[in-house]
């Protein structure tokens, strides 16, 4: 899926979750608690302190309307159901959460904080409760006040089943979500609300929790909203972020207004974002150099990029040109439930050895991304580099490649997914090639984004040998790659992420155990599973890490990238001249 | 003339079973599940089931049709869309006007290039003229309409920004958060997807209209016409265009009924949300319902227009007797 939603640093060993995985659950103990609250109120005030100093926040002009372009349509504005990287971009504006990015670029932006809730919870001792406190002040835009019951109402609309929300997998571990998603029952027995108190139970002790809760799929609604159950979804509806969905036409438009009762301290410089939808990339392009456009959430077509970067510089203070890393994976994975690439890991490598990254990512233009060979992003926590597979094919490589494969070609055919949009077609082929230098003839099918991985996910659809895919963080965290995509235990579920249908005991055990750890110790059991896969039974062909490439246009005055959410320019804080 | 017609409407009512059911049939050749979209991506198997069973995609295909058709007949549904469960009739009437009015508009401009371009080559044939009309023509008819609307796209709309580059506008009632709207903004918007729409069939009738008037011109009444000293002017207008421009009418009656089931690469480029772009998304969703709406929406268009065109003939060709 192409979610995009959440980015760590460049280049930083990352920590994952803001309320690093298990704080206070490992230090078991009010003392510790205390303590580590104390230094996280610390840091944060001075990041907060040298962050407002950096921003161009307190001379950026307010008012006027920002113009975004989107190449198509969102999939839901409807905050339970919008699954889609784009619809995530405007919910970061329209959004309150129990805890936020701030709205910082760099490393304060990195660390998730208390947003509605007053400050970090308190954790009980064997970390299953949590423990809210909602600050008071918090308004919807149709002036009703955001309590405690705004946000057990977004957890119970989520797991309703009568929504059918794509992610309610994300409630796995709150108790009686589960009750809720069978139709067992009506609410969830393990989000309560107690006056201003927000006490939500879990199953289990899970680390990542916190980080889960800056999803917008858990932001507070209200409480005509959380009455509205619908599958199709709610276009318009009142928000308690700084701007809220005023209107939306299907395929054409979306507009967002400034939330008139927001007192929450983010910034809201434009008076209106209004997004336009369906314009190609090639218009997109020529509407931002001409100043119609403000940003072209779509890209820019491929060969542009090197254009732009030459004319207007590179990542320069609120310049027009911005490429930060992306916290995801472009992949080939391998279906390992089909004959082909069931028990055959010579053949997984032959292919890892195979296939050419850099052509591949050259299709992409210039910045594209950076090539990999690991399934964890560079800035995931638990990121190690192993240099297991050549990101450069050369004659040594397919040799390689040709030997692992000799013997395990089992009919050479295979069947290869891809999207139909995009440079995807022709990455495709460029895999198809790389192939058939080993002796496997690739059909490829292209097929619409949603078909794919809505085929690809469901066992009773997923008639390929290998699909073109991509993962993008839903937030900081190995388990959301890890886990979400190689636990085997998954693969009977008629919707689900690991396409490659990996399913080795041994693996899904390990992944358990790491996804209960906390700290480094986290990081360390994901690296070592991350390179133990890779080398040992390779269930992708991983190939690039993208970049997030912005274009903007000569209007705009200031801008804030929060690589931690990954969405490109934060559109609450991008102002005009 | 009653009879005719009658006889003509049962042809049509035959025409559009067979264009329907052809629709139904390919549709279920494909290799996918339309269930699984409309239930959502994290249904359960069972999910699926019931979402299949509500649309009607358990039974029988001829089953399904013969449901299809009493809805259409019976209620005037064309149902409700697999993706976003809005109605069809409702996505319908959103995008026939953004397509009718570039087919109208697209006709009116190719009838005034072609109509001056095809009549003086043929009366000043191999002249200069002629021969640069017969370069546009060539250029017309060979250039992918797709190649022509990018090229205006970028030269017109955006390096010389004498036009809007893509987008569109209501003529009237533009929906909230619209930017624009209006018989202005409409008309500014429409001015490029007019231009690539109409290039390739003016080219066409240039060409068609060219060769008719020069025909006519060798008839045996226009040579009589002059030989009883019927000024030029007159011979041109009431003794050749009227007889030329016959075919040209009906031509025109079945472009513009075809057009109207959607001009998809125009549409496409310019992102007007018209009949064919609804037609274009419907496949890649797999939405049969929107599908079969588009279809029925040209098919009626296709039919209508050819009657009006052969009523229309009878008044024009004295000769032609309807029957």
């Amino acid at each position: 899926m192409s979610l995009l939603p959440v980015r760590p640093i460049p280049g930083r060993e990352t920590t994952g979750p803001v309320v690093r995985p298990g704080c206070s659950i490992e230090g078991s103990g009010m003392r510790n608690k205390k303590r580590l609250f104390g230094i996280v109120l610390a840091i944060s005030s001075l990041v907060l302190l040298a962050a407002s100093a950096a921003t161009a926040a307190p001379t950026a002009k307010k008012g006027g309307t920002i113009v975004v372009e989107f190449t198509t349509d969102v999939d839901y504005t409807d905050p339970q159901l919008s699954y889609y990287g784009e619809t995530w971009k405007l919910e970061g504006a329209t959004a309150c959460k129990l805890l936020n990015w701030p709205d910082k670029e760099g490393a304060a932006g990195a660390v998730a904080t208390p947003e509605v809730a007053a400050g970090l919870p308190v954790i009980s001792a064997n970390g299953k409760t949590y423990t809210f406190t909602i600050k008071p002040g918090f308004r919807f835009s149709n002036n009703k006040p955001v309590t405690a019951k705004s946000f057990v109402d977004a957890f119970n609309r989520f797991a309703n089943p009568k929504m059918q929300s794509t992610g309610v997998s994300f409630l796995d571990i709150v108790q009686g979500a589960q009750a809720v998603i069978d139709g067992k029952a009506s609410t969830i027995s393990g989000v309560k609300a107690r006056g201003n108190k927000l006490v939500v139970n879990l199953t289990k002790a899970s680390p990542d929790f916190l980080a889960r809760t800056t999803m917008p799929f858990m932001q507070a609604i209200d409480p005509t909203l959380a009455g509205q159950i619908d599958a199709n979804g709610i276009n318009t509806y009142a928000s308690c972020g700084p701007y809220y969905f005023s209107a939306r036409t299907p395929n054409r438009s979306i507009t967002l207004k400034r939330n008139p009762y927001y007192k929450g301290g983010r910034t809201a410089n434009a008076d209106t974002i209004q997004v336009n939808i369906g314009n190609d990339v090639a218009v997109e392009f020529q509407n931002v150099e001409k100043g119609t456009t403000d940003y072209a959430s779509g890209g820019i077509p491929p060969t542009e990029w090197k254009n732009v970067v030459s004319k207007y510089g590179l990542n320069k203070k609120d310049g027009r040109v911005q490429v930060r890393p992306l916290l995801d994976v472009r992949y080939v994975a391998m279906n390992h439930a089909r004959p082909l690439f069931k028990d055959n890991p010579g053949l997984a490598k032959a292919v890892n050895w195979a296939v050419d990254r850099q052509a591949f990512s050259a299709q992409g233009g210039y910045l594209y991304g950076k090539r990999t060979g690991q399934i964890l992003p560079p800035g995931m926590l638990g990121y190690k580099p192993a240099g297991i597979y050549p990101l450069k094919v050369t004659p040594n490589s397919i040799a390689t490649a040709k030997k692992l494969a000799g013997g395990n070609l089992r009919g050479g055919k295979a069947v290869m997914w891809a999207s139909n949009a995009g440079v995807a077609p022709l990455q495709a082929q460029l895999i198809q090639y790389n192939l058939k230098q080993i002796g496997i003839d690739a059909e490829i099918r292209l097929l619409p984004r949603a078909q794919q991985f809505t085929n690809a996910g469901n066992p009773k659809t997923s008639d390929y040998d290998m699909t073109v895919e991509r993962w993008g963080a839903d937030y900081a965290d190995p388990y959301d790659f890890i886990n979400i995509l190689l636990d085997g235990n998954q693969v009977t579920n008629p919707q689900h992420n690991n396409y490659a249908y990996f399913n080795v005991a041994k693996y899904n055990k390990q992944m358990a155990a790491a996804s209960l750890l906390t700290g480094p110790k986290r990081g360390t059991a994901y690296a070592a599973l991350d390179g133990a896969v890779m080398r040992e039974n390779p269930p992708w062909a991983p190939m690039v890490n993208s970049n997030d490439r912005t274009f903007l246009s000569n209007r705009v005055g200031c801008i804030t990238i929060n690589e931690a959410t990954g969405s490109g320019p934060l559109l609450n804080v991008i102002c005009l001249k | 003339m009653f009879q005719y017609l009658v006889r003509r409407t049962l042809w049509a009512g035959v025409l559009f079973l067979g264009v329907t059911l052809i629709t139904y049939v390919l549709f279920f050749l494909l290799p996918a599940d339309p269930a699984r979209l409309a239930a959502g991506k994290s249904a359960t198997a069972e999910d699926v089931a019931r979402v299949s069973h509500q649309l009607g995609l358990d039974r029988p295909v001829y089953e399904q049709y013969g449901l299809f058709l009493k809805h259409l007949v019976i209620d005037q549904s064309l149902g409700r869309s697999y993706a976003n469960r809005r109605s069809v009739n409702e996505m319908i009437t959103e995008a026939a006007p953004v397509t009718i009015g570039l087919v109208v508009g697209g006709a009116i401009l190719w009838m005034l290039i072609a109509l001056p371009i095809g009549i003086l080559s043929a009366l000043r044939p191999r002249s200069l003229l002629d021969r640069g009309a017969m370069i546009f023509v060539l250029v017309g008819i060979s250039a992918p309409v797709v190649w022509i609307g990018l090229l205006l796209q970028y030269f017109v709309g955006y390096k010389w920004g004498l036009t809007p580059n893509a987008g569109y506008c209501d003529v009237i009632n533009p929906p909230e958060g619209q930017t624009c709207g209006g018989p202005w903004d409409w008309f500014y918007h429409m001015i490029l997807p007019w231009m690539t729409f109409a290039i390739l069939f003016a080219a066409i009738y240039a060409r068609m209209i060219r060769a008719n008037v020069m025909d006519t011109l060798g008839e045996d009444y226009v040579r009589t016409a002059r030989a009883k000293g019927v000024p030029e002017r007159q011979v041109i207008s009431r003794h050749v265009l009227r007889n030329a421009l016959l075919p040209v009418v009906t031509m025109l009656g079945l472009d513009i009924g075809i057009a109207l089931g959607g001009a998809i690469f125009t549409e496409a480029i310019f992102n007007l949300p018209g009949l064919g772009r609804l037609a274009l998304n419907s496949v890649l969703n797999l939405d049969l319902p929107t599908l079969q709406g588009v279809i029925v929406f040209a098919t009626l268009a296709i039919i209508v227009l050819n009657l009006i065109v052969d009523v229309l003939y009878a008044y024009i060709d004295p000769r032609i007797r309807l029957t």
